[in-house]
């Protein structure tokens, strides 16, 4: 409806348009009328609009961009007007004149997928149903509504054993204990599965589970990428603000509001306002070419991922398609894309001082930081000691003096090669009497370098952002459209403004200055994180909604776009977004009422399946639960978990796993120092994110990339997970220890299923198991190694 | 059925297969993998060429000094470059030039004709320039950044931001693998230092793990994992593997379930590659005469033995094969560490077109020889009494052989200093444009949806270079 009205608004407004008379004195010679030169009439703007056989020639509001505008400068020809060159001033008057315009969206009028996308959602009840019994909460009632339009009818309930696998798994990502599932299995409470549903809810691990999804749409790394990789030492504290932020059940309008604009809130700053600040890391996720060699080409890189990134990960729309054009499917000009990275113009990457928090552990924090300084400390003085040793030894043996090229030219690189760099460079190096003391330096400066590091990611500092705006500096920085996204090729200037789709207009956003900064970010926080933006409820119970499913009821939950999938069941959709504002944005409060739902308790099989695969082969409509496969994450967490070796420690800077030594000595840039193997069992959520060094076995099983916001792995099945799983060190190492801790019970065999599947073995099984456990220790490890194999332990059902 | 229809079986049988607990669609997924876009053989159009060897030279091989012959430049030695050359020009690193108008260099080396084709190369490369009428040589290529971690990237992926899926993996992608035991796309590497990028040159980008390139490790197993687990005996590995599958199997009789299928036949495939892992690497069935064509040692970590490798693994139907080779950034001396490099690649290069040929193989593989740059015809002073050549980014030469190209031609040409490309400019996306053609498939159908929006490995740019096709 609303696009309707821009439309004829917008016609309206430019009928007594200046522009007609000066192209009907330049152009109408040819183009006017039935009989213009290539169907181009230029009788009226609408006619304009409409074109000739090469398509528009004007687009409002892209003078730059527009075919008429083009043919007048040349850039394609032939170049009008034919014979005689536009006179001066033309050009740029024309231009100047369909920059004015307002834009129009590009969007098919009465287009019924934005009808219903650009109108705020609002909780309509489910249609009456047939088996009404069946309902346990209004979720239900949609599903149930859908289904018996089709004939069809919902699964049975899942056993008790597949539930607690099920939502321990979903919410905190690692399976029951034995003593948990029996006593979940035996709860005589009518409310038993809604005390677990709470329970997980409630349980720490729900925020490193949880917190892991928002890390892939986010972008979460904690290097640069490209070339160098340099580490960002202290962006791990926006991973446990996240993990914080989902267990305290921060309301998800505030939880959007301090990552986009965290500095610039009103107001007095209450105790653990330094969280504000950590979360605007998400600004700055994007990868960082350390060495670029333009830097405004660089700081363009920045603004166009944070424009994108915005727009995937809260709105659901894909605003980075409009960087260069208008949206081909969207109804989202290019100069809307500008308007929207005008709101960051102001903002600059920071490592802003913020102080621990008292759940972050201020005090150890600060003697770690001491600890790591200090030793650092030492091995610099060590160090010192063995190089001057080294140049002794040079001097010697070259038979130079200290004023040597050679010798500053060896000792120059002794600071910045390691060993292998340095034996490519100097080959003599090579010789036998100078393996001892190059190996001694090389171990000391290792080890000064590991100290230093270490001191470094536990700095008192956030990997943020700030404004350069006022009062800092006399003026924003303006905002160009850019044609074809050319930093080059600046256009018209444009104000920050939002999506013109959602608010039917282009003027500029209204902006109150905000404490001490210049409160654009802030005014964009706030129309994002509304209950009157049509996206954002919809898109994050999406999200939800996927994390449970597997699937969402969009399926491309960072397009709710044309181009993207429709809703299968768009009035639970809405339901589900106008009950989320309702119940004041609780994650939490929403989760509950998927999981309490009959829709999430069906059984992953259903009796009529066959025909049912073949009408509804993919499950849109519900008729029972989907299997998943564990992601990454999950799929090793869970193995330490069984196995009892889990180091459940929470928060601080990441662990640095081991890798193989060949790809651990590999690096030109940065050096691998791998944390203690007590520390590398811990969650895998707390494993470094480094953009070059993925965890082999995660990247195996699907893990991001690192590179750019992730809404939904893709599930491959593929050979290397097979050999990661048969023979790989964490599947053999845990299977040992499950092997060493089940082996001094009644039952090993037994006790070995229950953990690894929450059920004992089957008479069959038993006979298979009890054949490796007669082998002792090594067979009942192979029986572990065999149970982490199964498709039953990998996938969910 | 259009290719828009097969994308959404494709896409539809991996949801199926994701989905449902059951159903042909499931089963058919590991096979989908092996096979595919486009299912099993299946081609846009017909194929000239089944494999490809990509030879990527690292940091950025100085074409002046190799294959684009400038007699021009070298009279011009020590001079200023004229105003002309340099306007609007961008160059890596200005400041090592001296304030100056930057002076050229002519090249030092000695450049001869070769063979029928007339192919120019310098006493670089010696055997190279033997097999002369075998080559398709390419000048004036451009590209977009000059800096070597983007430059290699927009190489390999279309684009100089990581994210992108690789060439390799949408020739995987494309055409799957004929393989049933290793991988579509295996990377190989060599030079003393790893390519800066690193496996962001062979990811996936948005397309299926499945498709990513699998580096081959020099030490130890190629494959991660690929040995049986230390301290466990081959036949406590066969009593694992064998009740894995027989308690799976008991699974899959109760349910019927398709997956579980699925996942057995994964294990399958991953013992065959167990099997056939040590039979690969095993240089030892070659013969004499073949270890001294390409230089190869076994053991070592070598372009030779990696040229050796790419024609094993081509023989076992990889798709893409890509080869590293580092060290030609030659900014401070462009001489002797030069001559190194060129040695450690002329033999085994020229051994590897030959043996591919002798062996009736090069008919339907396209090797490819490229850096992501070349280098300027301005020379560089870093240290005093050395000269080198920065990065340049306008033009520069690079050759393929076989697959369906016409051998023993040149197309395209820089100027007289090797600065612009003079008849037409040949970019990265063209080259792109080429190899996908020359495997059956037209770049501008062969998309993927990511985002919102259908990507290709060539955006929305990308020339088949006709002239060049037999």
């Amino acid at each position: 409806m609303r696009l309707c009205i821009v439309v004829v608004f917008s016609t309206l407004a430019w009928g007594q348009d200046p522009l007609l008379p000066l192209l009907k004195q330049h152009c109408g010679g040819c183009h006017t009328g039935i009989q213009a030169q290539g169907g181009l009439s230029m009788d009226s703007i609408d006619a304009l609009r409409k074109g000739g056989k090469h398509g528009p020639a004007l687009r409002p509001g892209a003078g730059a961009q527009s075919l008429l505008v083009q043919h007048m400068t040349g850039e394609k020809t032939p170049r009008m007007p034919l014979g005689s060159p536009s006179a001066a001033g033309a050009v740029e008057a024309v231009t100047a004149a369909i920059n004015a315009m307002p834009m129009t969206p590009t969007v098919a009028k009465n287009d019924a997928h934005f009808e219903w996308l650009l109108r705020v959602p609002t909780a309509v009840p489910a249609a009456p149903t047939k088996r009404a019994g069946w309902i346990k909460n209004p979720i239900d009632g949609f599903v149930l509504a859908n289904l018996e339009q089709q004939g069809m009818t919902p699964a049975a309930e899942a056993t008790r054993r597949t539930l607690l696998r099920r939502i321990s798994f979903d919410l905190i990502g690692v399976p029951p204990t034995p003593e948990e599932t029996r006593a979940f299995q035996t709860d005589p409470d009518p409310q038993a599965y809604d005390k677990a549903v709470d329970r997980l809810l409630a349980d720490p691990r729900y925020g490193e589970r949880w917190g892991r999804h928002w890390l892939d749409l986010v972008r979460y790394a904690e290097s640069d990428g490209f070339a160098i990789d340099g580490e960002r030492p202290t962006a791990w504290r926006y991973r446990d603000y996240v993990i914080r932020a989902l267990n305290g059940d921060k309301p998800y309008n505030v939880f959007v509001q301090e990552q986009i604009a965290g500095d610039e809130f009103r107001g007095k700053k209450p105790a653990g306002a330094g969280d504000r600040l950590v979360a605007l890391g998400f600004l700055r996720f994007a990868p960082w070419e350390a060495d670029a060699n333009s830097k405004k080409q660089l700081r363009q890189d920045l603004l166009n991922d944070i424009t994108g990134t915005v727009g995937t990960v809260f709105l659901g729309m894909t605003t980075g398609c409009a960087q260069c054009h208008d949206h081909k499917y969207d109804p989202i000009p290019q100069k809307d894309y500008y308007r929207l990275q005008a709101f960051f113009a102001g903002t600059a990457i920071a490592d802003l001082p913020v102080g621990f928090d008292e759940v972050e552990r201020p005090k150890e924090m600060k003697r770690l930081m001491r600890q790591h300084e200090d030793a650092a400390e030492a091995a610099q003085g060590e160090l010192d000691q063995l190089r001057e040793e080294l140049k002794k030894h040079y001097m010697a043996l070259m038979k130079v003096g200290p004023a040597d090229e050679g010798l500053k030219k060896f000792l120059g690189k002794l600071n910045t090669r390691n060993l292998f760099f340095l034996e490519q460079d100097l080959p003599l190096v090579k010789e036998p009497e100078w393996r001892e003391p190059l190996k001694a330096y090389f171990a000391a400066r290792d080890g000064m370098q590991r100290e230093t590091e270490l001191a470094r990611r536990f700095q008192a500092s956030a990997y943020a952002v700030k404004d350069v705006a006022p009062p800092a500096t006399p003026e924003l920085p303006d905002t160009y459209v850019l044609s074809g996204g050319d930093l080059a090729a600046r256009g018209e200037k444009v104000d920050a403004g939002f999506l013109t789709c959602v608010t039917g207009e282009s003027k500029p956003a209204d902006i109150p200055f905000a404490g001490g900064s210049n409160g654009r970010r802030l005014a964009l926080a706030e129309w994002i994180a509304s209950e009157k933006n049509p996206f954002t409820a919809r898109v994050m119970v999406n999200r939800l909604w996927q994390g449970h499913w597997g699937e969402g009821l969009v399926r491309t939950p960072s397009d709710f776009g044309k181009n993207g999938d429709a809703p299968s069941h768009p009035e639970l959709l809405d339901w589900l977004a106008a009950e989320f504002v309702a119940k004041e944005w609780s994650l939490k409060a929403m989760h509950r009422l998927m999981l309490t739902s009959a829709t999430y308790r069906q059984a992953s099989v259903h009796p009529e399946q066959e025909q049912y695969a073949a009408k509804d082969p993919t499950n849109r409509m519900l008729w029972r639960m989907n299997w998943q496969r564990l992601d990454a994450e999950s799929l090793r967490d869970s193995i330490l978990s069984i196995s009892g070796r889990l180091n459940p420690s929470m928060g601080g800077p990441p662990v640095i796993f081991s890798v193989p030594e060949d790809i651990a000595q590999g690096f030109e840039f940065f050096k691998w120092f791998p944390s203690s193997e007590e520390e590398q069992r811990r969650r895998s959520v707390y494993l470094i994110q480094r953009r070059s060094v993925l965890l082999p076995m995660a990247e195996t099983f699907d893990a991001p990339n690192l590179s750019t916001s992730c809404a939904r792995r893709l599930t491959t099945i593929v050979a290397p997970q097979a050999l990661t799983l048969l023979n790989g060190t964490l599947t053999r190492t845990e299977a040992a220890h499950l092997a060493a801790r089940v082996s001094g019970t009644a039952d090993p065999v037994g006790d070995a299923f229950w953990r690894v599947l929450s059920r004992g073995p089957t008479p069959a099984e038993r006979v298979q198991g009890e054949k490796l456990a007669a082998q002792g220790q090594a067979g009942l490890a192979s029986l572990g190694a065999v149970l982490f194999n199964l498709n039953e332990f990998l996938f969910v059902e | 059925m259009d290719l828009e229809n097969k994308l959404t079986r494709f896409r539809t049988r991996r949801q199926l297969f994701k989905d449902c607990g059951f159903g042909v669609g499931k089963a058919a997924l590991a096979s989908m993998l092996a096979d595919g876009l486009l299912g099993a053989g299946q081609t846009h159009f017909p194929a000239k060429a089944d494999h490809v060897i990509f030879l990527f030279m690292a940091g950025g091989p100085s074409h002046l000094e190799l294959f684009d012959y400038k007699p021009e430049l070298t009279k011009w030695d020590g001079k200023p470059t004229p105003e002309s050359f340099l306007k609007g020009k961008r160059f890596a690193f200005m400041d090592t030039f001296s304030k100056d108008t930057p002076k050229l260099l002519g090249t030092r080396r000695t450049f001869k004709q070769h063979g029928n084709s007339g192919h120019w190369f310098s006493d670089l490369v010696p055997n190279i320039a033997g097999i002369a009428d075998e080559l398709t040589v390419l000048h004036g290529v451009s590209t977009e950044n000059f800096n070597h971690g983007p430059a290699k990237m927009f190489s390999n992926t279309g684009s100089v931001r990581a994210g992108r899926p690789s060439m390799g993996s949408w020739v995987a992608y494309g055409i799957g693998s004929e393989s049933k035991d290793l991988p579509g796309y295996v990377v190989l590497q060599s030079g003393p230092r790893g390519p800066r990028g690193g496996a962001a040159l062979w990811s996936s980008g948005f397309l299926p793990t499945a498709y990513q390139g699998v580096p081959f490790r020099n030490v130890g197993d190629p494959i991660l994992n690929l040995s049986n687990p230390k301290g466990v005996t081959p036949e406590q590995q066969r009593q694992t593997i064998e009740a894995l599958r027989d308690l799976n199997q008991m699974e899959l009789e109760e349910t019927g379930d398709a997956e579980i299928a699925t996942r057995i036949s994964q294990y399958e495939m991953a013992y065959r590659m167990q099997t056939s892992g040590p039979e690969l690497i095993d240089f030892g069935q070659e013969s004499k005469e073949t270890m001294e064509l390409y230089g190869a040692e076994p053991g070592k970590s070598s372009f030779g033995n990696n040229c050796l490798m790419a024609r094993r693994l081509v023989e076992r139907g990889v798709r893409f094969v890509q080869l590293y080779h580092t060290d030609w950034d030659h900014h401070d001396d462009i001489t002797k560490p030069l001559d190194q490099v060129a040695k450690e690649v002329d033999r085994a290069t020229a051994a590897l077109i030959k043996d591919l040929k002798a062996r009736g193989l090069l008919e339907r593989t396209l090797v490819v020889w490229s850096g992501e740059f070349g280098r300027t015809p301005m020379g560089e002073v870093r240290e005093k009494g050395k000269i080198g050549r920065n990065h340049h980014i306008d033009s520069f030469s690079m050759f393929m052989a076989g697959g369906g190209l016409k051998p023993g031609i040149k197309h395209g040409a820089s100027d007289e200093f090797g600065f612009s490309p003079v008849e037409e400019k040949l970019e990265v996306y063209d080259i792109h444009a080429t190899i996908l053609n020359q495997l059956g498939l037209n770049h501008t159908k062969l998309t993927f949806r990511s985002q919102g929006r259908d990507f290709r490995l060539t955006d929305v740019a990308g020339r088949v270079i006709n002239p060049i096709l037999a």
